[in-house]
């Protein structure tokens, strides 16, 4: 087995708010990443994600708990290029043109010779003369995504990476991590957007209140807590303006079979419905 | 054996050939100042303000001042006011980066904490030393008049000394956070200038007051080789004064931004 891309043990981080009341963002977090791997955190608000994302690159320093990127300290790991990150709270410079802040960033990684290659990964070429103040959010956001490319790492961790894109520019930045990924780069993004888990990633790691609440295959985490639900279509007689003919729909309760119920379909549940049955599952624990 | 081409994907490369990739920090540099010389309105107040006050109150002014003329003392003046503001600014500059999240982005990359204050120091220096030198040309070619020891003194002393005022934009910013403090350290500037008796001569009670400000002992420093000592008005300052001022205010703006770290820090 080689060296996982990403080895968290016990990781517990607390914080104190403004009123002095300590809370803890992350609770006892146990974490194997594999190198290849397409791992989602999904979670609200709160959840811990982005304080992970931190101890994971080494900006914040874990109360308790170890954790190793590629078998070395996070912070060693971006010293060598080997992870880099889009992150949700990481700025540009305003007066910076697009070019400018790929060269000065590829210039701290020692990496000048990447510059062009980014710029042309992230479809900024036609940009690169043009001010950040001057580009949307989405295009700020592409050009984080080329910083992020800079050192040619082998992880890759963007924290709710599509924020401020609209539907277009989001399909064609997951299109582009796509290619990436097939590439064999390690991707862990943070999203409360449950359709990009749920397109995207193929291991899903729920996070509620600091905790790892469940992480499996995508397609598992959504069936184990979704259920199964049934659908079916009534003749078209007894649907009028107002809904569906009360008095059929309690003839349908009595008794579904005989009354000419056609085209019954079976869909899996969506994630969204895991989603919301786990997090509300804690919250009930809590109370 | 059809398996094994799956897991065949690309591995990550050894360690050892990812590093002794070196940060090129003189190109990190360069593009710093490159964008802090094309900010039009922050270069107006660095070079065209006080260039356009040693026009007004210095040029042609002939009276003899110490080894050399008025239009000496005032060019010395203003230089001294545009590269303190540009010192200003651009340690100010930085804090507001920290702020705006661009040192997390720079947090991802191999460059140290130390290098970065290096680079923004060397920035500040470059920046400053674009009056200095503007000034010292505009006034050379006017008609200022010293001995050629009084220029090159107080050439280095200016642009040198420029330097506390880089710790003192860093500290202003690291105590006032937030968006403003930029604005507040350059606006106050302006104010410990005319306390520090940079722009107009002063006398009685606001020169014995402004003795005490930051800029009274790096502005007279700076003229001392033209002046020594003598003040425009009446009067004289020992040398150990201007001296005193300076090494008082370096440990307190140091130790005020230090501080300021401290505090930063403890937020996380």
């Amino acid at each position: 087995m080689s060296t996982p891309a990403i080895r968290a043990v016990g990781l517990r981080k607390q914080f104190h708010s403004t009123d002095g009341t300590p809370v803890l963002a992350v609770d006892d977090v146990d974490l194997t990443v594999h190198p290849g791997e397409i791992v989602a955190f999904l979670g609200p608000n709160g959840a811990g994600k982005t304080t992970t994302v931190d101890m994971l690159l080494g900006l914040t320093r874990p109360d308790a708990g170890t954790i190793e990127v590629y078998g070395t300290a996070p912070g060693e790991a971006v010293r060598q290029g080997r992870v880099s990150a889009v992150m949700q709270t990481g700025g540009l410079l305003n007066d910076f043109t697009v070019e400018e802040t790929v060269r000065a960033i590829a210039a701290l990684h020692g990496r000048t010779d990447r510059v062009e290659v980014v710029l042309e990964r992230a479809r900024l070429t036609d940009l690169a003369g043009r001010r950040v103040e001057a580009c949307s959010g989405g295009e700020q956001q592409r050009l984080k995504f080329a910083l992020a490319l800079v050192p040619d790492p082998d992880l890759v961790v963007l924290d709710e990476p599509t924020t401020g894109m609209d539907v277009g520019a989001r399909q064609e930045f997951w299109r582009a991590m796509r290619a990436d990924a097939a590439l064999g780069r390690t991707i862990v993004f943070a999203t409360h957007y449950l359709a990009e888990a749920d397109e995207f990633a193929e291991r899903t790691v729920l996070m509620a209140r600091g905790r790892i609440v469940h992480d499996a295959a995508t397609a598992d985490v959504r069936a184990a807590y979704g259920g199964r639900t049934l659908t079916f279509r009534p003749p078209a007689a007894v649907v009028g303006a107002d809904g569906i003919d009360a008095a059929w729909l309690s003839r349908v309760h009595d008794a579904l079979a005989p009354l000419g119920v056609t085209d019954v379909d079976v869909s899996a549940a969506s994630l969204e419905t895991a989603f919301l049955a786990l997090t509300a599952e804690l919250e009930g624990a809590a109370r | 054996m059809t398996a094994s081409t799956f897991a065949d994907t690309p591995t990550p490369a050894p360690a050892a050939a990812r590093t002794g990739r070196r940060p090129a920090m003189a190109t990190y540099a360069r593009l710093d100042l490159r964008r802090q010389l094309r900010d039009r309105i922050g270069m107006f107040f660095v070079v065209g303000l006080p260039t356009f006050m040693f026009l007004v109150f210095g040029l042609g002014s002939d009276d003899p001042i110490g080894s050399g003329n008025v239009a000496m003392y005032v060019m010395i003046s203003m230089a001294a006011y545009g590269a303190v503001t540009a010192t200003t600014s651009v340690a100010g500059s930085a804090a507001t980066e920290q702020v705006m999240g661009w040192g997390r982005q720079l947090g991802l990359t191999p460059m140290r904490p130390v290098a970065f204050v290096a680079a923004k120091a060397a920035v500040a220096m470059a920046v400053a030393a674009v009056p200095v030198v503007a000034i010292f040309s505009i006034g050379a070619a006017t008609g200022a008049r010293g001995h050629w020891t009084d220029w090159v003194l107080s050439g280095a002393v200016v642009w040198l000394g420029s330097a506390l005022f880089a710790v003192y934009g860093l500290a202003i910013c690291l105590v006032f956070r937030g968006p403003n403090a930029a604005g507040i350290a350059s606006g106050m500037i302006v104010v410990l200038a005319f306390l520090g008796n940079v722009f107009t001569p002063m006398s009685g009670f606001m020169l014995e007051l402004g003795r005490l400000t930051p800029l009274y002992g790096y502005v007279a420093l700076a003229r001392f080789p033209l002046t020594d000592g003598h003040l425009p008005v009446a009067g004289t300052d020992p040398l150990w004064l201007p001296v005193a001022n300076v090494l008082a205010w370096t440990v307190i703006f140091a130790m005020l931004a230090l501080w300021g770290v401290r505090r930063s820090r403890a937020r996380t």
